[in-house]
């Protein structure tokens, strides 16, 4: 039915407003090399808070990745809304005829490909440093757990960040709100991870965990949708 | 419950004043009932003995807490309806209360861990992790309510109750998922193992703090009900 | 007390000590209410006994 020419209006508005973030984006680099940055620093941290230099860190696997991801999705989400905010182009969004949810895809997309760009490094980086035994037979299957996780995170991390743009130490309060909602998130993909890395190929664990990220994407993707009006009603 | 701002007191009684009451009494007296048969009628569990008396009010908190919350996520859908201040109140009073419950679920279950595998935290019972964890997501509620003013407030926090109310299954299941397989559940769903003579206690306490927490919110609602009288009156003598 | 009976105890105490203390952050907030609703009435009186003061008001 529809041409190339022809697309539905809210996909050209949400293609639209993707590339207005991503091309921003490249022409700063801010956000991503500083998420990258800080992943890998983290994970460096994590061999000498765990253990001693030769402590075998290969069963938490799926725990360092995870709460390293974790944390640096919440550097990204909070900076997502930041051009936004401080170059007015809310006020002007909000305005113009777009639809809402229209806004909330395009941030989510944009949060997906930035953790995307952050696990290309974290995750190939994780089996070298930590992993002693099998390790890349098994990157497809965290590569699928690494993409759902990051439709869960860029779902709620959209409608929390959201949330705290406007609110007093704005810095403070999304951690706050958003790393608890993400500790399912945490459980499951690190659980996943788990079942398939180091030669344990538990698929009976894997599925499950990873059919449980996908129930949390769309109660959120419920959730958002329901609410995501009300966050800029004014 | 809430109505119009504009709502006129007839006969000089507060809206919600004789509930608190009728409530207040219906709490104080299943207190009372629940306190006595736990204690001294119902029959010691076989297994666990006295440390299982626990079980009644601990998971009656718990189970109130989670209808709090619930509360709290439809007064927040009724708030994006209707962007009536009442509803406002409604969702932060539960909320407020069902944390104060889910806080008393940590410790006691904290205290029955103590006294059945002699530390004060496991891990391996997912009741006392979920509850952990609904308590940071519901703290995290009044952080984000002190930290936005007016309008703002009102439609964050239903937001905020609502996706709270979302994450408050994904927790459950996340965490039981991960047990599932590192440790076997050490509670089972012992409702439905109980005999009838422990059921009886369990509903009644059950019964008791749910008529508690209706006391409560009644009342807290009417205390904010004359704040938010206050409030006009002082704008009102601001503008003379 | 044995068996554990003690843990029950404390389990018990601690509720209706957070309850309790609920209660009392209740009777704090009616408190302050009560203070306000004073110094307004004090307000309107003195307003009633000298009506023309209240132009700065």
């Amino acid at each position: 039915m529809s041409t190339a020419t022809n697309h539905p209006r809210w996909t050209r508005q949400l293609a639209g407003l993707v590339r207005k973030d991503l091309r921003l984006e490249l022409r700063t680099k801010e956000t991503v090399v500083a998420m990258v940055l800080f992943a890998v620093i983290t994970l460096t941290i994590m061999q000498f808070g765990f253990g001693t230099r030769d402590d075998d860190l290969t069963r938490f696997t799926g725990g360092l990745m995870w709460v390293t991801l974790a944390f640096t999705a919440v550097l990204g989400v909070g900076r997502s809304y930041v051009a936004e905010r401080e170059q007015r182009v809310l006020d002007g969004l909000l305005v113009s005829p777009i639809p809402r949810v229209v806004l909330l895809a395009a941030k989510a997309i944009a949060i997906v490909i930035y953790m995307a760009i952050v696990e290309v490094v974290v995750i190939p980086l994780v089996g070298i440093f930590f992993v002693k035994g099998p390790y890349w037979d098994s990157i497809g299957w965290i590569a699928l757990v690494a993409l759902l996780a990051n439709v869960c995170i860029a779902l709620s991390g959209t409608l929390f960040s959201g949330l705290a743009l406007f609110t007093r130490a704005r810095d403070l309060i999304l951690p706050v709100l958003f790393l608890p909602a993400l500790v399912p998130v945490v459980i499951a993909a690190a659980g996943a991870t788990h079942a398939v890395a180091a030669g344990a190929n538990d698929m009976a664990d894997y599925r499950g965990y990873c059919l449980f990220l996908v129930a949390y994407a769309i109660l959120f993707l419920l959730v958002c949708v329901a609410t995501y009006d009300a966050v800029f009603d004014d | 419950m809430p109505s119009s701002t504009t709502e006129k007191t007839r006969s000089g009684r507060v809206p919600g004043a004789r509930a608190a009451l009728i409530w207040g009494v219906i709490a104080a007296v299943l207190v009372t009932v629940s306190t006595i048969g736990v204690f001294l009628v119902a029959p010691e569990d076989a297994d666990q003995g006295v440390i299982q008396r626990i079980f009644y009010f601990h998971v009656a908190i718990a189970l109130v807490s989670l209808v709090a919350f619930a509360v709290a996520c439809v007064a927040g859908i009724f708030l994006l309806r209707t962007r009536s201040a009442r509803w406002d109140d409604v969702g932060d009073v539960a909320i407020r209360l069902g944390l104060l419950f889910s806080v008393l679920v940590v410790i006691t279950g904290s205290i029955w861990a103590k006294a059945s595998w002699g530390t004060w935290w496991v891990w391996s019972d997912p009741r006392l992790v979920t509850y952990l964890i609904v308590v940071l997501i519901y703290a995290a509620y009044f952080v984000l309510r002190s930290s936005v003013d007016d309008d703002r407030r009102m439609r964050y926090a239903a937001i905020y109750a609502i996706a709270g109310f979302a994450s408050v299954p994904l927790s459950f299941y996340s965490v039981r998922v991960a047990n599932s397989f590192v440790h076997p559940v050490v509670f089972t769903g012992s409702g439905a193992a109980m005999p009838g003579s422990m059921l009886i206690w369990f509903v009644v306490s059950l019964a008791a703090m749910l008529a508690l927490f209706i006391a409560l919110l009644e009342v807290e609602l009417i205390g904010r009900r004359a704040e938010r009288a206050l409030r006009r009156v002082a704008l009102a003598l601001e503008n003379t | 007390m044995t068996g554990g009976s003690q843990y029950v105890v404390a389990a018990y105490a601690v509720i209706w000590f957070l309850v309790l203390a609920y209660i009392v952050m209740l009777g704090a907030r009616s408190a302050r209410v009560s203070r306000q609703v004073e110094a307004i009435s004090r307000l309107l009186e003195r307003k009633g006994i000298a009506p023309d003061d209240g132009d700065d008001g």
